[in-house]
């Protein structure tokens, strides 16, 4: 694990990590694919792409978050209190962008009262996101008395069904984002800081790393990507539904784990958690390809989450096992 | 008549071989001493002991049966008892609950009889003679009394074996009197006992065998009354430490004051003053809790100050932040290794730039080329053992992971570098080139802070000795005229 050669930017992503959780992707795509021939259809791959724009999203921000040693729990509720608020903004006569603008700008605030609540209250991270989840959930039901909000601004609707080559706005959306988070993670100081706070907050504090500054930051960009992809979401939808993206970081954090980033911290990349991303969401287009019934897929997703954990434990073994070996032969 | 013995014992743990095929017996009625540095692996072999780690390799036999042990609660079972050197009771619980823990007699219908609990208590209480009261909350004791309520939990579940791990670590002379005629009572029963120090005044009062251990060997096991300190010391560290320090390529040019603190005051640390100057290794002695640690931490930014002054190069300074402290040119390598100092699961590349990231950038953006040539240098400087810059520093031995610690502060071109417990659980070989590395960096200039509770280190690396009692300064020392006897005047002196 975690073998890199001699330093290229190609060998920070990690192929040979990487390596085994792209050979389960493409065998799951195999073995749909010969389930069902049209899982690999033109309009079924778009289809994938589409539903991982908006999951992506919030992908982004766990990575960032679970590297550090946090999860955000709250990514589904403030997606669709997002959705919502948008709707309830563009619908009370408010022009686009300050719309948009208010909208981040309230998921950025969600974000910080996020990181507050894990830094200076010192709450854990599961709990503190978990009360935001329940909040904001229930916020959006309120600013919409309840029931769903029809989005009639045409420009704002053309940010979910305007498609370049074939191919709809939000998968590019997604992809710009993923790249550049992806390159300030492997490259920059910052995102050097954030390993070195998932790997040991204590000793990344008195290196002279602002740990908490860290943590804060990236709850407030999970909560800013979880805010577009809800936005995104009821563009596509033509209405922000406040029961929208329920579970959204559930899908988020298997993606993830599946990803190679480990539930401890300090440790994944990116591109895993891209792989893990698309065999989350490849996995769930293909039980609906088969016409399994959702209730059982909800159960088939728990089972992967399962999976995905039980790799991660059998990943830290080997990480241990490994140094063991080396140690005998040195000795 | 009970015996315990190890059969070429081994345990591997990632960075080291802490055990190496360890033999020796006790039996009962002996108060057996294991002797060894810090890493030696004492610890690792209480632990095989009382079945928290199970052996990589050999036999443990209790009264000639092979034991294998899964959990702590098999080898109490089985009447293995450790006293350790942090306690562990329950402070809100009284002294009955405390001895009975897990087995508390209750009435017909299941609630605690406390009644009965409280007599059988004071019956043990008896035996040992002590001044307390099984209705007494565990807090209320000193911290004597707490440990002898440990023993008494031991002695109550009809223990083979008693092991002492550090015991007279925080007891004054009076408890340490005490603690001892208890463990004679309790050899006279036939127990066996196992007592861990590297107290030699001790060792010699109350143990009839001495097993020596070094770097995870067995080294010789002899009758106490056959023996004398220095053959155990030798035996111990394997050559005379004396010349260790005699040995050191020391900076002789000292320059001006680079440090001064003045009437500095948080809640644990209560007006410290002195002045440290460019080029000097200053020691700072003094008992586990003195507030040396305190103090650092304050002058680093890790903790809170109000009162006082800092000046830094002249410059009053008040970091409320490491990352403050480091930009001014100041390095804490913490006492705490693993919870403060690595990141296990880091490169040692990552762990040598982690503090001095901007020298291996441009700008925001990492350099790849530069970290590794950074790591490399340092790598090579500091004669770290490691296959490539690559390996998890957390795989590496003590004494190497201690070195990166040293190569990551002196990349931050610091101009003063607080070294806590420098040598703690490092072998001795490793320790020698530590101390050389804290010379070169005052050679540099750097002002070099040592904390370390070891006084022949203490002695034998400083140009000049302070001293700390319940965080004040209580003694400044001329390391070439004092004597550990001084020192440990000054480190237990109660000042106003």
């Amino acid at each position: 694990m975690e073998k890199s050669k001699k330093g290229s930017v190609l060998s920070n992503i990690q192929k040979s990590s990487n390596l085994g959780i792209f050979i389960a992707l493409i065998l799951m795509v195999v073995i749909f694919t010969a389930l069902k021939g049209s899982y690999l259809s033109r309009a079924n791959i778009l289809n994938i792409l589409v539903s991982c724009s908006v999951v992506g999203l919030v992908t982004i921000g766990e990575t960032y978050l679970m590297i550090a040693g946090q999860i955000d729990m709250s990514c589904g509720s403030i997606s669709a209190f997002s959705g919502v608020m948008i709707a309830v903004l563009l619908k009370g006569g408010w022009p686009l962008v300050p719309a948009i603008l208010a909208v981040l700008a309230t998921a950025a605030l969600i974000g910080l009262i996020n990181a507050v609540l894990v830094t200076k209250l010192n709450i854990s991270f599961f709990i503190a996101t978990l009360a935001t989840q329940s909040i904001f959930r229930g916020l959006a039901f309120i600013i919409c008395g309840g029931k769903s909000i029809a989005v009639t601004h045409a420009a704002f609707l053309k940010i979910g069904s305007t498609r370049i080559l074939g191919i709809s706005l939000p998968v590019y959306i997604f992809l710009v984002l993923i790249i550049i988070f992806g390159v300030i993670l492997a490259r920059t100081r910052f995102g050097r800081s954030i390993y070195m706070v998932g790997g040991n907050s204590n000793a990344a504090r008195l290196a002279g790393i602002q740990a908490k500054q860290v943590v804060t930051l990236l709850f407030v960009f999970s909560s800013l990507l979880a805010s577009m992809g809800g936005m995104i979401l009821a563009s596509r939808m033509n209405s922000g539904q406040p029961s929208a993206s329920e579970g959204l970081e559930f899908d988020a954090v298997t993606g993830c784990v599946l990803g190679g980033v480990a539930m401890s911290g300090g440790i994944g990349n990116m591109s895993g958690a891209l792989i893990g991303l698309m065999i989350m969401q490849g996995f769930a287009n293909g039980l609906s390809v088969l016409n399994v019934q959702s209730f059982w897929q909800k159960v088939a997703k728990g089972l992967l989450l399962i999976v995905a954990l039980t790799f991660d434990y059998i990943r830290n073994q080997q990480r241990q096992k490994e140094a063991l070996k080396l140690l005998a032969e040195r000795s | 008549m009970s015996s315990l013995e190890f059969r070429d014992i081994s345990k591997i743990f990632p960075g080291v071989r802490a055990l190496d095929r360890i033999s020796f017996q006790a039996n009962g009625g002996e108060v057996v001493a294991m002797l060894g540095e810090n890493g030696a692996g004492k610890s690792t072999l209480l632990k095989i002991l009382n079945g928290d780690y199970k052996a990589d390799g050999g036999q443990y036999l209790l009264d000639g049966e092979e034991k294998h042990f899964r959990s702590p609660l098999e080898a109490i079972e089985a009447g293995i008892s450790i006293i350790y050197q942090e306690r562990q009771f329950v402070p809100y619980l009284s002294v009955a609950e405390n001895i009975f823990m897990e087995d508390i007699p209750v009435n017909r219908l299941g609630f605690i009889d406390f009644r009965e609990l409280n007599r059988k208590a004071q019956e043990i209480i008896d035996v040992f003679q002590i001044p307390i009261r099984a209705e007494t909350q565990i807090r209320d004791l000193s911290v004597a009394h707490q440990q002898m309520v440990e023993i008494m939990k031991a002695y109550r579940r009809n223990p083979k074996v008693i092991a002492f791990d550090e015991p007279t670590a925080s007891l004054s002379d009076a408890e340490i009197d005490t603690l001892f005629t208890i463990i004679r009572k309790l050899k006279e029963q036939g127990i066996i006992i196992l007592y861990v120090s590297h107290r030699m005044k001790e060792i010699f009062r109350i143990t009839d065998q001495v097993v020596v251990i070094k770097d995870g060997r067995f080294v010789a096991q002899l009758a106490t009354k056959d023996t004398t300190e220095s053959e155990l010391i030798k035996l111990m560290v394997g050559r005379d430490l004396g010349n260790v320090y005699g040995e050191l390529d020391r900076n002789t040019q000292m320059g001006d004051v680079i440090l001064e603190v003045k009437h500095l005051r948080n809640p644990w640390v209560h007006d410290v003053s002195f002045q440290l100057h460019r080029g000097e290794i200053l020691g700072f002695a003094g008992l586990v809790g003195a507030g040396r640690t305190e103090t650092m931490r304050a002058i680093f930014g890790a903790d809170a100050w109000k009162e006082g002054e800092i000046l830094l190069d002249n410059q009053s300074v008040h970091f409320r932040s490491p990352r403050e402290a480091i930009r001014a040119g100041i390095g804490l390598a913490t006492e705490d290794r693993k919870d403060q100092g690595i990141f296990a699961i880091r490169s040692v590349m990552d762990n040598i730039n982690v503090a001095s990231m901007e020298k291996v950038s441009k700008g925001q953006w990492l350099v790849p080329s530069k970290e590794r040539e950074t790591a490399l240098e340092a790598i090579q400087d500091f004669r770290i053992k490691t296959p490539d810059e690559e390996k998890h520093i957390g795989e590496l031995s003590g004494g190497n992971q201690q070195k990166v610690i040293l190569a990551r502060w002196l990349a931050a071109d610091p101009k003063v570098l607080i070294l806590d417990e420098p040598t703690k659980g490092i072998d001795v070989g490793a320790k020698a080139e530590i101390y050389q590395m804290a010379c070169d960096l005052a050679k540099r200039g750097i002002g070099v802070i040592v904390i370390s509770s070891e006084l022949p280190e203490i002695i034998g690396l400083s140009d000049r000795i302070l001293v700390m009692h319940n965080g004040r300064i209580t003694g400044e020392l001329n390391p070439k005229e004092t004597t550990e006897a001084e020192i440990l005047g000054y480190a237990m002196k109660e000042t106003q």
